[in-house]
């Protein structure tokens, strides 16, 4: 019994510092949606500065740990949010996990290099190797007390202990009980619900980083006693707490909180008690692992999406539709000249190094096929390297020839990547990444540690082939030959990609549902990816050993295969050439630079590392990034009307009496137009019901009148003032609000905090309760358990308290029983009788017909028609659900280019529902018969005398809420 | 498609076709061999190019960059002493591999295709994947015998021996014979042994166990059980079975055979409930664990392993080494154990090419260490081809009391034991 209580109360030490690196890991997810792989880097600088101050400096050591915990840490996380993360949350999950991979990387070296700077300059800092049993915030060494037989606590683990409780309780008031804590939950329920709100979400993301640098700082100086100055630990320790992360989900800190304590607890248990596995090596070694890779397996069962990034636009293609010649011709060259240069120009010493580029290239090709084709990220192609080159290298030994030793080791490979992808495959991005992790790591330390495969520290010989007078024991030979693998590899890969089951990968990779809906396998298409790619990275790693002549165990390692998927990511991942140029790089580049830069070891690693930073500018890689940006300039040059100069020449006046007005707007998803001149203007004490078939722009329209997307031309007034360039944050503030598709609800938030995100005042709250009974009921209950209609009264009914200049309202009805449809009617109703600008877009246009003043047909992003309700003829509705109206004589979606890069940067990216009117949009119906759109002739004043007499706390600027008559203009098409 | 197939097709067998042309006319001239010539690789008429590769900068944090200065330090004075047969040796500084098998190889392909070094000394690293080539390139290679490539290729050596016990081969008793002459005989004593759960720590616990029984102590308890990627940080789940080993009493020693942060660990663990037995491990001889409270507290009464004379001793040759790290450091440095592998590795390269004579080539020098031996050194009694397969076999014991080294087991070289 007293053994189970030393486990448990030693094991809450580590379980302390795992659950502050998942507090931390949770706190950066939420705020940027990425997993950041560096957390445990950022904890290992700061126990580095800790060490270099207190024991380097002589600064004391309380003082030191609290400037590095609140102001160096949050500092450290603050400029990384600016710099990196808040551009990565718009990127793809590859890119993001690959930046932060190279930050992993990256950050200790910079710390090391500093110091190393430090030293040369003659500062009076300590060299950072060979440190163990460092002091730490208390005396050192640490007193100990025993409690009872066998039961001791130190000094160290006591302050980790406090440290810790105090950091969940303030974390705890922090977040439930501060106005600041519920807008971070709100915005990790959703972020863009925030903006819309009004709330920064951009400065909400850099806080939380800033808390979370502060929290990985905090476990870094605690742990500096613990782990000394290992930025290898700190970053083992990192994805153990992983495993915390994962319990919470990502999104609950409690969960993280608590999953970190009983992790740290659980492996003490195993560690006491697993003498069951003692025959099995490196089983202890493991557990932590085995845990991560279970709890994987275990809590994300719910998302089936089966391993995709999330959402991951297309890469550009900018050689689409160019020659063979244009496409292949300049790499062809190159791989001639390469391999003439063998014979011709370079020395021994670069021979060899050029041939071990080209090597490398072949495993870095497949990291083109497992994350370039399939948006997967694989951190176990290290595994299927030495797999692969152990057991070529067993055969050998045996007598085999190389050929074949070389084919069973691709194939064992290629068992060995179905093996890791068969319970990967259901998981998806970060998820998938860090089970892969977990595997990788489980193999390094039981599978390759089997002295039969391993053979110690010897490993095996894998003699260069020869082939009749072909013989590759010479550099050069070698290197041509490895040439030859190379362009083979990167014309299968390519043939590959335009073949059939290419397109079908493709597919999968950008919309797995619908691949799935046109009979593509998505298990088997995801399953012969992984397959392809590990025999791949196998035969590589087969041809890497034989260029070495040898491999061993400990060759490659998991964390080697973290720092070749930021090598590969950061050329590009799109095209196999892209993997050869990192290879090439990565093998040239650190002698160039220890020739003719500097010594240190440390640079060229931190340069790789911080390519990976580059990628959130080019998320397809610096070998792609000329051209593609060279193709969006020429894309925008060709566009008709030009980003900035598309101003409408119309010199007629804006209406200064709308509340909101889009003049000329043209807007869309990277590559596809959407909107292309859209005129609309909403008075004060107006509803204007914006009608129009599936995909003709109207979600559209709503996020550019909001402020979500960006508009590539065109005007859009709030109040009269020019407001195009303002985000979300600015039209919320300025009393723009939209009511996004679905409901405008925080799920996890309950429904009393919903209603204070909006309404801080308490008597508004009540006021609110008072009008909706229901929902006073069940004011502690969690938004998302309330039914669709109480949720999008939850979401209008603190409008009504405090009416907005603007509502934009996308498809208020849908998924509403028509009970409910006709309470959020006549909630619309009020609000516009309280002088609320309303802009309703409806499909289901009969029942709006009854509220609307106005009414605007929406057709292949133009507005066709436009006019008072008593205007409105049911022909006309027909032909403008059927998308007929105007067809024919308006130039329709025509060949815009995208937008250059740049603009669009401060709404989130292409979500679902822009992409699926890009399509619709494009099957428009031809032929129809042109209906001139009409200037709206002045509709019935309705009445808009209630005022604002109630609602006098409003505090968005504007000019006022005078509601005179309402009436509608809009301009010709 | 297939057009561009059957272009790449037609590329690259011509590629391959030249490649087979040059390399069968290009094969047998160049595969690097040194003695062609009048001139050999390296040598001049007044100089020996000699390189060096260590590991200085590493994601774990160990470093044994001060290899890199001991190797200095011995061939200042080599050279302040006239040189080796009338040549000066012209060290050019140890590569940096970063622990990285990578650039382990990279490192001696520069030394040897650019520097064109005519050895490598010191080589002290955790990965040695350039050993093919620098065998396969003839290049003597001197270093810290922890691999096997020190144990099977004719052209690198130990500077003590293969210390990679070989079936077949033997092991070294220094360390179960210096236990025994601390606790007065190993009779009736019984020895609890710890290493890593991995392959090594395995391979460790197979030869010590056979060591320390053939030196007559009891073992009970050698288990490869720790955890091997990252310190723990609770030692309680295998204190508790240490404590518990020997009949349900402590045993009267108990020997890590883990590096210096889990010996911290470890031993500080066992302290704090109550272990007053010997505690002993091979890696913590390093005066710069001194400096700090936290360390020195931990390994106090610890008796570590050393297969060279300690630093504490007053000989003759170890005043010298003294003096030549003052001198190359420019300042007084505390002394650790890599200079020591540093010095003596370039001392043992000195004394066979001394031996070589004045017709200095790889042949001549390997004619030359083919027969040497040599006693006395810091390092014991050295002698070859004996060292390629099994270690010296000499160390001491030395006892951290009060914030100072003192030699429990003077330094001394043992009969081995065939290892089964």
């Amino acid at each position: 019994m007293a053994d189970l209580l030393g486990f448990v109360l030693s094991g809450l030490v580590s379980g302390a510092l795992y659950a502050l690196l998942a507090t931390g890991l949770v706190l950066s997810y939420s705020a940027s949606g990425l997993f950041n792989f560096a957390h445990g880097a950022t904890a290992y600088l700061c126990a580095l500065g800790f060490y270099e101050l207190h024991s380097g400096f002589g600064w004391p050591a309380i003082p030191t740990a609290l400037l590095l915990v609140f102001v160096i840490a949050p500092g450290l996380g603050w400029a990384l949010d600016r710099l990196m993360f808040r551009k990565l949350a718009r990127v793809g999950e590859t890119a993001q996990i690959v930046a932060t991979i190279g930050l992993l990387v990256a950050l200790p070296a910079l710390g090391l290099w500093v110091v190393e700077l430090l030293e040369e300059a003659g500062a009076s800092v300590k060299p950072a190797e060979n440190q163990f049993g460092l002091p730490g915030v208390g005396p050192s060494p640490a007193e100990s007390w025993q409690l009872m037989d066998g039961v001791g606590i130190d000094s160290d683990q006591l302050i980790t202990w406090v440290a810790t409780a105090v950091v969940a309780v303030g974390l705890w008031i922090l977040m439930r009980h501060t106005p600041l804590g519920l807008r971070l939950r709100a915005s990790v329920d959703n972020r863009s619900l925030v903006e819309l709100r009004g709330i920064s979400a951009d400065r909400l993301s850099s806080l939380a980083w800033m808390l979370s640098s502060g929290l990985a700082g905090l476990a870094g100086v605690l742990a500096t006693p613990l782990l000394g100055l290992s930025s290898h630990d700190f970053t083992l320790f990192l994805f153990v707490s992983a495993t915390a992360a994962v319990l919470g989900r990502f999104m609950s800190i409690p969960l993280a909180f608590a999953g970190g304590l009983g992790l740290g607890v659980l492996q003490n248990l195993v560690a006491g008690y697993a003498s069951f596995a003692d025959d099995i090596t490196g089983f202890r070694t493991a557990v932590p692992f085995l845990i991560l890779f279970a709890g994987l397996l275990i809590l994300t069962r719910r998302q089936r999406t089966a391993g995709t990034a999330a959402v991951d636009a297309p890469p550009i293609d900018y050689l689409a539709g160019k020659s063979w010649a244009h496409k292949w011709g300049p790499w062809a060259v190159a791989a001639v000249l390469l391999a003439l240069a063998f014979y011709t120009v370079t020395t021994p010493f670069w021979s060899g190094i050029l041939a071990q580029g080209l090597a490398i290239s072949l495993v870095f090709i497949s990291f083109t096929v497992v994350t370039g084709l399939g948006a997967m990220v694989s951190l176990a192609q290290a595994t299927f390297v030495t797999g692969a080159a152990m057991v070529a290298g067993l055969l050998m030994s045996h007598g085999w020839p190389f050929i074949g030793a070389a084919l069973v080791g691709t194939c064992v490979a290629a068992v060995l990547g179905a093996l890791v992808a068969l319970p990967a495959l259901r998981l998806g991005g970060r998820s998938l990444a860090l089970a892969t992790l977990a595997l990788a790591f489980l193999a390094d330390q039981v599978l390759f540690q089997m002295g039969w495969l391993r053979n110690g520290d010897t490993g095996w010989e894998i003699p260069r082939p020869v082939f009749g007078p072909v013989d590759l024991t010479d550099d050069r030979a070698m290197g041509v030959a490895m040439v030859v693998l190379v362009v083979a590899a990167v014309a299968a890969v390519s043939a590959l990609r335009d073949s059939p089951s290419g397109r079908a990968m493709l597919a999968v990779r950008s919309a797995p549902a619908a691949a799935m809906a046109s009979g593509v396998s998505v298990v088997r298409t995801k399953l012969m990816l992984f397959t392809l790619s590990a025999g791949l990275a196998g035969f590589g790693g087969v041809m890497y050993a034989s260029y070495q002549t040898r491999i061993t165990a400990t060759d490659f390692t998991a964390m080697t295969g973290l720092i070749w998927l930021a090598v590969v990511v950061a050329a590009g991942v799109r095209r196999p050439q892209f993997a050869v140029v990192a290879g090439l790089v990565f093998a040239v580049m650190p002698p160039l630079m220890s020739d003719y830069v500097t010594e240190s070891a440390h640079l060229p690693v931190i340069l790789f590392g911080l390519a990976g930073l580059a990628l959130a500018n080019d998320p397809d890689g610096y070998a792609a990034a000329a051209s593609v940006r060279r193709h969006r300039r020429k894309a925008a040059a060709s566009s008709p009307a030009p980003d900035g100069g598309a101003r409408p020449a119309d010199p007629a006046p804006t209406a200064t009496d709308a509340a909101l007005q889009l003049r000329g707007v043209r807007a869309g998803y990277d590559g596809a137009p959407v909107l292309t001149g859209v005129d609309l203007a909403v008075r004060p004490g107006e509803i204007l019901a914006l009608l129009g078939p599936n995909g003709a722009g109207k979600s559209t329209t709503c996020k550019v009148a909001a402020g979500l997307l960006s508009a590539q031309g065109g005007t859009v007034y709030v109040a009269g003032h020019d407001a195009t360039r303002h985000g979300a944050v600015r039209r919320a503030r300025a009393g723009v609000v939209l009511a996004p598709e679905g409901r405008g609800i925080f799920p996890s938030l309950t429904i009393e905090e919903n209603l204070a995100l909006h309404l801080p005042d308490k008597a508004a709250r009540e006021a609110v309760y008072a009008r909706f009974p229901r929902l006073a009921e069940r004011r502690k209950v969690t938004a998302g358990s309330l039914s669709g209609g109480e949720q999008q009264m939850l979401a209008l009914a603190p409008l009504l308290q405090d009416p907005p200049k603007v509502l934009i309202a996308d498809e208020p009805s849908l998924g509403l029983a028509p009970r409910v449809v006709d309470e959020v009617f006549q909630l619309l109703t009020e609000l516009r009788d309280a002088g609320t600008a309303l802009l309703l877009v409806e499909e289901k246009a009969a029942e709006i017909l009854g509220v609307a003043d106005t009414v605007a047909y929406l057709s292949q992003g133009k507005v066709t028609w436009c006019g008072p309700r008593s205007e409105v003829q049911a022909d006309r509705l027909t032909e403008a659900y059927l998308g007929i109206a105007g067809a024919k004589g308006s130039e329709g979606p025509d060949s815009e280019g995208p937008d250059s890069e740049g603009a669009g940067s401060e709404g989130p990216g292409p979500e679902g529902a822009g992409s699926e009117e890009q399509e619709a949009g494009s099957a428009g119906v031809n032929g129809a018969v042109p209906r001139p759109a009409q200037p709206g002739d002045a509709p019935t004043p309705t009445a808009a005398d209630t005022g604002d007499a109630d609602n006098g706390t409003d505090t968005s600027t504007g000019t006022g809420t005078d509601p005179s008559a309402p009436s509608t203009e809009v301009a010709r098409p | 498609m297939l057009r561009s197939f059957r272009a790449i097709a037609a590329a690259s067998a011509a590629l391959l076709l030249a490649t087979a042309c040059n390399s069968a006319s290009n094969s047998s001239g160049s595969s690097g061999d040194p003695g062609k010539g009048a001139t050999v690789r390296g040598v001049t008429d007044d100089s020996i190019k000699v390189g060096g590769i260590v590991s200085m900068t590493t994601a774990s944090g160990y470093s044994k960059k001060d290899t890199d200065l001991g190797a200095k330090a011995r061939y200042d004075r080599a050279n302040a002493e006239g040189g080796i047969n009338g040549r000066k040796i012209d060290y050019i500084g140890a590569e940096d591999d970063g622990q990285d098998p990578g650039k382990n190889l990279a490192a001696a392909r520069k030394l040897v295709q650019q520097e064109k070094v005519f050895a490598v000394s010191p080589m002290s690293s955790v990965t040695f994947s350039g050993a093919d080539f620098l065998e396969q390139q003839k290049v003597p290679t001197f270093g810290w015998g922890t691999i096997p490539q020190f144990c099977s290729n004719p052209h690198i050596y130990g500077f003590n021996g293969c210390l990679v016990p070989m079936p077949g081969g033997t092991i070294t008793q220094s360390w179960p014979e210096g236990l025994a002459h601390v606790l007065g005989g190993a009779k009736g004593k019984s020895v609890a042994i710890l290493a890593n759960d991995n392959d090594a720590g395995k391979f460790g616990i197979r030869t010590y166990q056979q060591g320390f029984a053939a030196a007559g102590f009891k073992v009970a308890y050698a288990k490869a059980s720790v955890p091997a990627t990252s310190t723990p940080n609770d030692w309680s789940a295998y204190t508790k079975e240490i404590l518990r080993s020997n009949g349900g009493k402590a045993p009267d020693a108990v020997v890590s055979v883990m590096q210096t942060p889990y010996n911290i660990g470890l031993f500080t663990a066992l302290k704090r409930s109550g272990f007053k037995g010997l505690l002993t491990d091979p890696t913590d001889y390093d005066p710069g664990l001194l400096a700090k409270k936290t360390t020195a507290q931990a390994l106090d009464g610890v008796h570590v392993l050393l297969s060279f004379e300690p630093f504490e001793s007053d000989s003759a040759q170890m005043q010298q080494f003294k003096e030549d790290i003052k001198k190359a450091a420019g300042k007084d440095v505390p002394l650790n154990m890599h200079m020591l592998t540093g010095y003596m590795s370039a001392d043992f390269f000195l004394a066979i090419a001394e031996k070589a004579g004045k017709d200095l080539t790889v042949e001549s020098f390997q004619k030359a260490a083919s027969t040497y031996s040599d006693t006395g050194t810091m390092v014991g009694d050295r002698a070859l081809p004996k060292g390629q397969k099994e270690a010296f076999g000499c160390g001491a014991l030395v006892q951290l009391k009060n914030g100072k080294y003192e030699v429990s087991s003077p330094f001394k070289c043992y009969e081995p034991i065939p290892f089964k």
